[in-house]
């Protein structure tokens, strides 16, 4: 049958929380056991326990559906970043080829079958083209595997008052928490990405979100620290970057910590920077983090220049701080005894 | 030549002893009809059989300790008994074997049956399962029944 989606699969395509912990996981197979929830074919079910004390899991949609929006077949969500269709999409800027109307679905998902890697290959998901929208996928991405989503459901007779089970019910007897506008999600729309109030939180969220880049209190702070200054990205890369936004005092590039300190002569001019930076800062091909640099300890400070005396000269690659000689560690005198307040930066020897 | 029938009389007879339990086992016979005419409603659909196979059990039992335990009954009306259908052989052939004592019914160890070629949940040991788990399974609702509980 040519219409079948997926015929002799040998393993489904799934992420990492909905497989479970467990690497010895078992699975039942069950060729043409259930149609699929978006193209409305028949496609091969895997039903397995992703853990102790989690629900059995199947897949939802056939191989085809998930291979053409990169995501996992049981839980619709991104196979790279765990996110939401939406989500994601709107961080790369992708435009959905899939038709959304049933029948249109049915007989696009038979047409591509045969070509799927053409069609998935076309669309980059990863974001390696659109490095800062990478950037934003993986600020609001998690870190690990989320294995507490495949927990029992709550039980929803227990939320009535109304389970006889007690504590044989194998779902949970809990008051379901958060927000409730969320458990109003269709597995159709969130394929598409449309309608999704996970996404829409998500994505607000990150719009939102107190960043690293906000102008700090302290108006003599006029540095921003740059992070992930790897294999193009130089100094130079980076003064032609950040010159754009105004006058350069220094840029200082620690190539060990792959980082780098750039520093501008006025505060607007790094304001500037920090505000471009917020939808993403790509030089040479890598993608930055930009943040603002830690307040310089001002005038003389005995505790800054003694704590630089200690640690000597090998950390000073990674602040632009500059340790004080030894030997200079007892108070300062007069302003031009106190080695941090000079002018003089950590670029001319990086 | 017809063949000669042995006397049906003594076929059809009850085995001496049969008054002994004919009461018992009346009862036991009444209640798994009340257990197959009960409602369904309110249950689930797996539930629905666990009544009958809980008289199932207890009248097996009954003749089971009568006759292996107690030796209290013969030979010829445990024969008696099994063939009117009052216990059932095969579940017995099992309590007899070592570590399956308590077997609940003969689905739970039917391991052909199961996706992952193992025996029903009931037959875990609970202190094998985990801490505080609480297991009725779905055959006949028996909450474990591993010998060495």
């Amino acid at each position: 049958m040519a219409a079948d989606a997926g015929d002799g699969v040998e393993f489904p395509i799934l992420c990492e929380t909905c497989l479970g912990d467990n690497p010895y996981v078992r699975m039942t197979r069950e060729a043409n056991g259930r149609e699929c929830k978006v193209c409305t074919r028949p496609f091969t079910v895997f039903r397995w326990l992703p853990g102790r004390g989690m629900r059995y899991k199947k897949t939802e949609i056939c191989p085809t559906c998930a291979k053409l929006k990169n995501v996992c077949q049981t839980c619709i969500l991104d196979l790279e970043h765990g996110l939401p269709v939406q989500a994601r999409d709107a961080a790369l800027g992708i435009e959905s080829s899939v038709p959304q109307q049933a029948g249109n679905r049915r007989d696009y998902a038979a047409r591509t079958a045969g070509s799927l890697e053409v069609v998935s290959g076309e669309t980059d998901f990863s974001g390696r083209a659109d490095p800062a929208g990478r950037e934003m996928l993986k600020r609001m991405a998690r870190k690990g595997p989320y294995y507490k989503r495949n927990r029992a459901h709550v039980c929803s007779f227990f939320v009535r008052g109304l389970c006889t089970r007690g504590s044989e019910c194998p779902y949970r007897h809990e008051m379901p928490e958060g927000d409730p506008e969320l458990s109003k999600q269709n597995l159709v729309d969130r394929y598409h990405g449309n309608n999704d109030p996970v996404a829409r939180r998500m994505l607000a969220r990150a719009s939102k979100r107190p960043s690293a880049l906000a102008p700090p209190e302290d108006k003599s702070i006029t540095t921003l620290f740059v992070m992930g200054v790897e294999g193009a990205a130089g100094q130079r890369e980076l003064h032609d970057h950040f010159g754009a936004y105004g006058e350069l005092k220094s840029v200082s590039v620690a190539s060990k910590g792959a980082c780098a300190f750039v520093n501008f002569t006025t505060r607007a001019a790094a304001e500037a920077a920090a505000h471009a930076a917020q939808a993403g800062c790509v030089v040479a091909g890598q993608a930055l983090r930009v943040a603002w640099g830690k307040p310089r300890p001002k005038g003389p400070s005995a505790e800054a220049s003694s704590a630089g005396a200690g640690s000597g000269s090998g950390t000073s690659g990674r602040t632009a701080r500059i340790p004080a000689p030894p030997g200079a560690a007892g108070a300062a005198l007069y302003p031009s005894q106190d080695p941090t307040a000079h002018g003089a930066s950590a670029g001319s020897r990086a | 030549m017809p063949k000669v029938q042995p006397s049906r009389r003594s076929k059809l007879e009850p085995p001496e002893g049969w008054s002994d339990l004919e009461p018992t086992l009346l009862e036991f016979k009444q209640k798994m009809r009340d257990a197959e005419n009960e409602s369904a409603a309110g249950k689930r659909r797996v539930e629905t059989t666990w009544s009958v196979m809980r008289v199932h059990h207890q009248r097996s039992r009954y003749i089971y300790d009568l006759f292996y335990k107690r030796k209290a009954i013969s030979r010829k009306l445990y024969d008696y008994c099994v063939k009117n259908g009052h216990a059932d052989a095969n579940l017995i052939a099992k309590w007899r074997k070592q570590g399956f004592e308590k077997l609940c019914c003969l689905q739970c160890i039917q391991a052909r049956d199961t996706a992952h070629g193992t025996a029903c949940i009931c037959r875990v040991p609970k202190a094998k399962l985990e801490e505080g788990r609480v297991v009725e399974c779905v055959h006949c609702g028996c909450r474990g029944c591993a010998s060495t509980d």
